[in-house]
């Protein structure tokens, strides 16, 4: 991994979710998916976060927060969609609290389908939007061999 | 003094799931708390009236991530017994282990949760890190990590795979061993005895008239067990205790949840050795069934009761009650007289579970009210805003 160049800290919000995605981002963190290897850490506050993960259908009561998480994030931030709920409504489209997905909420870059998606595929998707977030993949290589004359030297 | 209000939620550090918890301070100690639900509710109920039995399952498994095989369990107990299907013993275990696993798999990932409210990183990586074995186990019977759909009416869809018995047992062991090893951490650790000692105490007769269940009933010495007291699935042939403590407090509930995972492994490995050799049935469509009845089994966090009316094949109404609405109800109560550093630990000692919480809704004087945030706080709360005032 040698072009990730920023710590990104993730930030999740729960719009609406039975719990079981949640459980999945969580366990990102223990010993044996271990995500801070990639610089990431799970931030309790947007205000400190990059990128953000939500789960769950965003129901009617949830929008209005969702948004305000959102806007609370600092620019060049990025949104993953984690789930079937997120993306369509999942099991629960036909309920009343369904309105709209998540992406008619806010923006969103990088869907997870699954239900739930497993922790490797969620890392997967946090690389993608690592690779995004650190400009063109294209000059990458370039510039690690540039440093590494640098080293050298 | 300064009299402070001051919003908890419903995004927050230390709640990984939405509620809005108000809390009214004197000081830094607590006067009065407020608890508002609704942001995690889907309408389950009202999805699953109409919805074929069989098709119902799938959305019944997807109330809750933490305790998916509890209400799928509890879910087909009631549709069984009001179709009149029974099941053999072979598929009875197999519940019965889901069930356990489920158990242990939800304790350990509380443990960890409560090490983490209090700070205790360390502890929280280890019991993650169990917690993933429980999860490995999962994963090589029914190939999904949190949700399994292996269930089905009047059957299971698959056996246990072939020599899996020593796989299952060494990560029993392990787990057992280790979550001994923290039990030992959260029974003599001065410095989390001094978090959770005296904290949130709930007595028995209060247990009593607040109908609370599970673990947290337990630990006030209420004995309450659904596993004993009716048993169901094949819990009538196995042994074991129900755990109970006397004091009462956060550090009891935590000391009865952490037996129960011994109590798990007991169980899970007596299933595996009695396993019955018979085979599963096939499963089959049920499109002429009629009938009404009840079901109830008891999920990591109290008793898990669902109601089912069945109208030839079809679902006509579904109530769910699930064990962490009865338990929520009492946290305004035992939040008072505590400091504001203790609602961490009161919160996650009666560890909620959203998901299945939030089951409720109010319709007052026969009118349905749809509210967002504010226009709520407006009308109902006491507490109106966040507001600061010297005197
Ligand atoms: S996608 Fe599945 S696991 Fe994730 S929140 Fe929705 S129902 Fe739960």
């Amino acid at each position: 991994m040698d072009y990730i160049k920023k710590s990104p800290w993730i930030c999740v919000y729960n719009a609406g979710s039975c719990n079981g995605c949640d459980l999945e981002v969580l366990a990102l963190l223990n010993p044996k998916y271990d995500i801070e290897r990639f610089g990431c850490e799970l931030k309790a506050s947007p205000r400190h976060a990059d990128i953000l993960l939500v789960t769950g259908i965003g129901s009617k009561q949830n929008q209005k927060r969702l948004k305000l998480v959102y806007e609370q994030m600092a620019s060049k931030k990025k949104v993953i969609a984690v789930g079937s709920c997120a993306i369509s409504g999942g099991p629960f489209r036909e309920g009343w609290v369904f309105t709209e997905p998540v992406d008619r909420i806010i923006p969103v870059d990088m869907y997870v389908p699954g239900c739930p998606p497993r922790p490797e595929a969620i890392i997967d998707a946090l690389i993608k939007v690592l690779e995004e977030l650190d400009g063109d993949k294209k000059d990458k290589p370039k510039q690690t061999r540039r440093r590494s004359k640098k080293a050298k030297k | 003094m300064h009299n402070t209000t001051l919003p908890i939620g419903p995004q927050h550090p230390s709640i990984k799931e939405p509620m809005c918890l108000r809390i009214r301070l004197d000081g830094n100690n607590i006067e009065n708390a407020d608890l508002r639900l609704g942001y995690v509710h889907r309408g389950v109920e009202k999805i699953l009236e109409g919805k074929q039995v069989d098709s119902a399952l799938y959305v019944a498994e997807r109330i809750c991530g933490i305790c998916e095989v509890s209400h799928t369990a509890a879910y087909l107990s009631a549709v069984e017994s009001a179709m009149n299907i029974s099941i053999n013993d072979k598929v009875k275990y197999l519940r019965t282990f889901l069930i356990e696993l489920e158990r242990l798999h939800s304790h350990l990932m509380w443990s960890g949760f409560l090490a983490h409210e209090i700070g205790y990183e360390t502890l929280f990586m280890y019991s993650w890190r169990e917690r993933e074995r429980i999860l490995e186990i999962f994963d090589k019977y029914t190939g999904g990590r949190v949700h399994h759909n292996v269930s089905k009416i009047g059957s299971n869809k698959y056996d246990l795979p072939e020599n899996s018995k020593k796989f299952i047992f060494d990560r029993l062991d392990a787990v057992a061993k280790h979550a001994e090893k923290y039990r030992r951490e959260f029974e003599k650790d001065n410095i989390i005895k001094a978090r959770l000692e005296n904290v949130g105490v709930i007595p028995e007769k209060e247990a009593k008239r607040y109908c609370l269940v599970g673990p947290i009933a337990r630990a006030s010495g209420y004995k309450v067990d659904v596993r004993k007291d009716n048993p169901y699935f094949a819990f009538d042939q196995v042994d074991f205790n129900v755990i109970t403590r006397n004091e009462g407090d956060a550090w009891a509930r935590t000391l009865v949840r952490m037996d129960e995972i011994q109590e798990s492994v007991n169980i899970i490995k007596q299933l595996i050795n009695n396993m019955p050799n018979e085979k599963l049935p096939k499963p089959e469509l049920h499109m002429n069934a009629s009938g009404e009845a009840v079901g109830h089994v008891e999920a990591p966090r109290g008793e898990n009761f669902y109601y089912v009316k069945i109208n030839s094949g079809y679902l006509e109404r579904a109530k769910i009650r699930t064990p962490t609405l009865n338990n929520i109800i009492i946290l305004e109560k035992i939040l008072k007289g505590y400091e504001l550093g203790d609602v961490p630990v009161i919160v996650g000692s009666l560890d909620p579970c959203f998901g299945c919480l939030e089951r409720i809704m109010v319709a007052k004087d026969k009118k349905i009210e749809e509210h967002d945030e504010d226009s709520f706080r407006k009308k109902y709360c006491e507490i109106q805003k966040p507001e600061v005032s010297y005197d």
